[in-house]
């Protein structure tokens, strides 16, 4: 009963993720990998670079962007290097959110660019909680077959 | 050697989420099938992943090394670490060096017979797609990578491997193609189909070793003779019967 109701909770949250439009068909993509290759946490270990990965772009991006002579284009290729992980994981708003800073980068706008990595850090901070519901749910679920077993 | 041989496949890119994606979607799509058994009919894909343009000609010059040293000495064991890479599939945008960089890089490290290279990238930008494409890329693909680029770029290795395929198998065509096309240059009608017929199989027999070459005349000649020799049977069997009577007995026994 108690393993239903998780599935039943993970399953709503993956809706929710793609219907809010948090996760494209890239996402679902990795799923499918997952389960063609038989190589289960394939998702997780993928979801989790991309995190740390993202996390640590941020941190060099306002890094860069508090110096006294903002260097834009560094600021660009590491706003390039986002996109394209959020891209290859299927983290669709934050890959949107990254082109509109691109924008502000090649404007060379200060002010433009801080408001774009808020944006950036805010969207990624609420995918990351959702993925990281996720990856508990499915571990919880995979406890939970096991004791079944 | 039942199974296909792997195909050997550097993945360069300096994102580690997309390094893993690839080789994912390169090791699961073994074209056709995938599944967890991995390999039935086509060949897998045996993928090595650098993050740098230099790592990745270090990885190649280390490995070109490795297969001269074995082509010297080929009773010494051979690593399977130390194979030599099919095809590079690499980035585009890399700090340092780029994907572009690094296709001229192998270009010039592999002449006469290169390593086959893939770039891909985020941008569908045609500059740059013409730009790689000149320099010598097999393919340019978008990322993200789709299942059926992997079919792209086994296709891609699969073109380097028949060639060295080929180029065995080709001598032993020319041996047996010399003395019948030899017979249908003087039949053919045109001089210039003759030429150059005469002229195919003069590079043919260059291109073999010389004891080919010596192999291959003699098998002409006792071609031609044995041909000269039934011609010549057949004609003294005909005016015989001619002699001998009318044409009925041409057609009897």
């Amino acid at each position: 009963m108690a393993g239903a109701a998780l599935r039943d909770q993970l399953s709503a949250l993956l809706s929710s993720m793609f219907s809010q439009g948090l996760v494209d068909e890239q996402f679902e993509q990795l799923q499918m990998l997952q389960d063609e290759g038989g190589t289960p946490g394939f998702v997780a270990e993928v979801v989790t670079l991309f995190c740390d990965d993202a996390e640590r772009i941020i941190a060099e991006i306002a890094t860069l962007l508090e110096q006294p002579i903002v260097s834009f284009d560094k600021v660009d290729a590491f706003v390039h290097q986002l996109k394209g992980s959020s891209a290859s994981v299927g983290a669709q708003k934050v890959k949107f959110t990254c082109m509109q800073f691109r924008q502000f980068c090649q404007e060379k706008s200060r002010d433009g660019c801080l408001m774009a990595l808020a944006v950036v850090r805010n969207e990624f901070y609420d995918l990351r909680n959702k993925f990281q519901t996720m990856l508990q749910l499915e571990q919880q679920i995979q406890a939970y077959d096991h004791k079944q077993q | 050697m039942g199974a296909a041989a792997a195909v050997r496949v550097l993945v360069v890119d300096d994102s580690p989420v997309d390094r893993r994606v690839v080789e994912r979607l390169l090791r699961t799509h073994c074209g056709g099938g995938g599944g967890a058994g991995g390999g039935e009919g086509a060949a897998p894909f045996h993928v090595t992943a650098v993050d740098s343009g230099k790592k990745a000609i270090e990885l190649l010059a280390l490995r070109l090394e490795g297969r001269r040293r074995k082509q010297l000495s080929p009773s010494a064991a051979s690593d399977a670490d130390e194979q030599a890479i099919d095809i590079v599939l690499t980035d585009y945008c890399m700090p340092e060096m780029t994907g572009y960089d690094l296709l001229k890089a192998i270009k010039a490290l592999g002449s006469p017979n290169p390593i086959p290279v893939v770039v891909m990238s985020s941008e569908n930008e045609p500059q740059r797609i013409s730009r790689c494409l000149t320099a010598g890329a097999e393919d340019f693909i978008l990322k993200p990578l789709k299942t059926n680029d992997v079919q792209r770029i086994r296709k891609c290795s699969g073109d380097r491997r028949c060639n060295n395929v080929s180029s065995s198998s080709s001598r032993t065509k020319t041996k047996t193609k010399l003395s019948p096309s030899d017979h249908t240059a003087k039949k053919v009608a045109t001089p210039e189909q003759k030429t150059s017929h005469l002229a195919g199989l003069l590079a043919m027999v260059m291109n073999a070793s010389s004891l080919e070459v010596s192999v291959s005349h003699y098998f002409q000649f006792v071609f031609k003779f044995i041909l000269i020799a039934y011609a010549v049977l057949c004609l003294s069997q005909l005016l015989h019967r001619w002699s001998n009577g009318s044409f009925l007995s041409l057609w009897s026994a």
